[in-house]
């Protein structure tokens, strides 16, 4: 069974609800690139994403204490941030990186697209991080891919290896920490 | 160092006991360095999670203006060390155990909270709609159509293509159920491209997209009875 963000995160959840800026700082660290990446969908646009994530956070922390648990965290988070971009989108004020307007009916505008280039880059680069992750030793690569991809528990990631929990911890760990090392290595490499 | 660097790796993933978790995240809260390896363990996430056909590139370096979050100055130097890392599909709920069609209700509540009249409902569904056309991504409200054109000149690029070519004129057709609250014909520029979006007599709506003028998009619109 899969944990949703709500009981994954129960715990810090708490505490942030509670006051605990610390708990809410490892939250929002956490769900940054989704936010960011979420927001940059919708802008294409790197200044608006950051300024509007940051919007979020603020907006997040103003209002942890109304979060009930109905949907899973990230989805409310989600649904913040999504409603502040459409919300640029609408507004008068967003002026810049857009597409022209060539007829009279037309009253908001469109954040200029990516270019083949940038994407043919960036496939690149995510096929690395794939290799990154086959290149760990398989117990590692196995624990990670269950934790990673297929959102088990680690009890669950312990049941289907047949290895205690401790172990489970501390592959995911190291899987995490070679795949950093790979990163280097290759920014090294040139 | 290892040992706290294995604990938060396990808080990331929600396995870390009560008694734990407070002395990490003091940890965290004193060290720069804990607080990078944090976010570094977020884009490795994101990155293995993502969506190939919604990959992009993301390098920051700007720094929080108004709110000292960790984030603001660790994503920062987690990003040199990526170079990029990939944005994952906004709708990228699936390890939260969601789907399409939540990611549908989640729109439709959205809408519902936030939208302070319905002309602005309609406005921000436009939005959507015309954001999904230039990305290309069909979306549960489509129908499924089996429009001929060659009565106006048009044929497919392929049997069951969406896209559409007369000489140098090609573009895209699509039909939502909806009619996303406009009443009159709507279009944009988007680089070299255009976009039509046209009320049907049903209350279906045709969007075109695509390197076609307007006389062009009516025409065609016209030619499959609309109004």
């Amino acid at each position: 069974m899969k944990k949703d963000s709500t009981i994954e995160d129960s715990l810090l959840i708490k505490k942030a609800q509670d006051g605990n800026e610390g708990a809410f700082n490892f939250l929002m660290t956490k769900y940054y690139p989704r936010v960011y990446a979420s927001l940059y969908s919708f802008t294409k646009s790197k200044e608006d994403s950051e300024d509007l994530a940051q919007q979020t956070f603020i907006k997040v922390w103003q209002q942890i204490a109304t979060f009930r648990g109905d949907s899973a965290f990230f989805t409310w988070v989600y649904r913040i941030a999504i409603n502040l971009a459409k919300n640029h989108f609408v507004s008068s004020s967003y002026k810049k990186d857009k597409i022209n307007v060539s007829t009279s009916d037309t009253d908001f505008d469109i954040p200029s697209y990516t270019n083949p280039e940038q994407d043919l880059m960036h496939y690149e680069s995510l096929d690395k991080i794939k290799r990154y992750v086959d290149k760990l030793p398989e117990p590692l690569k196995t624990a990670f891919t269950l934790r990673e991809s297929e959102g088990k528990s680690y009890e669950e990631i312990s049941i289907i290896t047949e290895t205690p929990i401790g172990t489970v911890r501390s592959r995911i760990f190291r899987a995490r920490e070679n795949i950093l090392t790979y990163i280097s290595e290759d920014l090294l490499d040139g | 160092m290892d040992n706290i660097e294995e604990k938060i790796s396990a808080l990331y993933d929600g396995e870390l006991g009560d008694t734990e978790v407070d002395e990490v995240l003091l940890m965290i809260e004193n060290d720069i360095n804990l607080q990078n390896k944090l976010s570094k363990y977020a884009l490795i996430s994101s990155a293995v999670r993502q969506q190939k056909n919604n990959v992009q590139s993301i390098t920051s370096s700007r720094r929080s203006k108004k709110f000292n979050f960790w984030v603001s100055n660790s994503i920062t130097a987690a990003a040199t060390v990526l170079i990029t890392f990939f944005a994952i599909n906004q709708f990228d709920l699936n390890r939260m155990g969601e789907d399409l069609s939540a990611k549908n209700q989640i729109n439709i509540a959205v809408n519902s909270k936030e939208a302070k009249d319905t002309a602005n409902r309609a406005e921000e569904n436009l939005v959507d709609h015309v954001m999904e056309v230039i990305n290309n991504q069909p979306n549960d409200n489509m129908t499924s159509y089996n429009v001929d054109l060659r009565n106006v000149g048009y044929t497919r690029t392929s049997p069951n293509s969406r896209t559409y070519n007369k000489g140098n004129k090609n573009f895209i057709l699509r039909i939502e159920k909806n009619n996303l609250g406009i009443k009159k014909v709507r279009n944009w520029q988007h680089k070299d491209k255009m976009i039509y979006v046209v009320p049907m007599q049903d209350g279906k709506v045709l969007t075109l997209y695509g390197n076609i003028d307007q006389k062009s998009a009516l025409e065609i619109a016209n030619s499959i009875n609309i109004k």
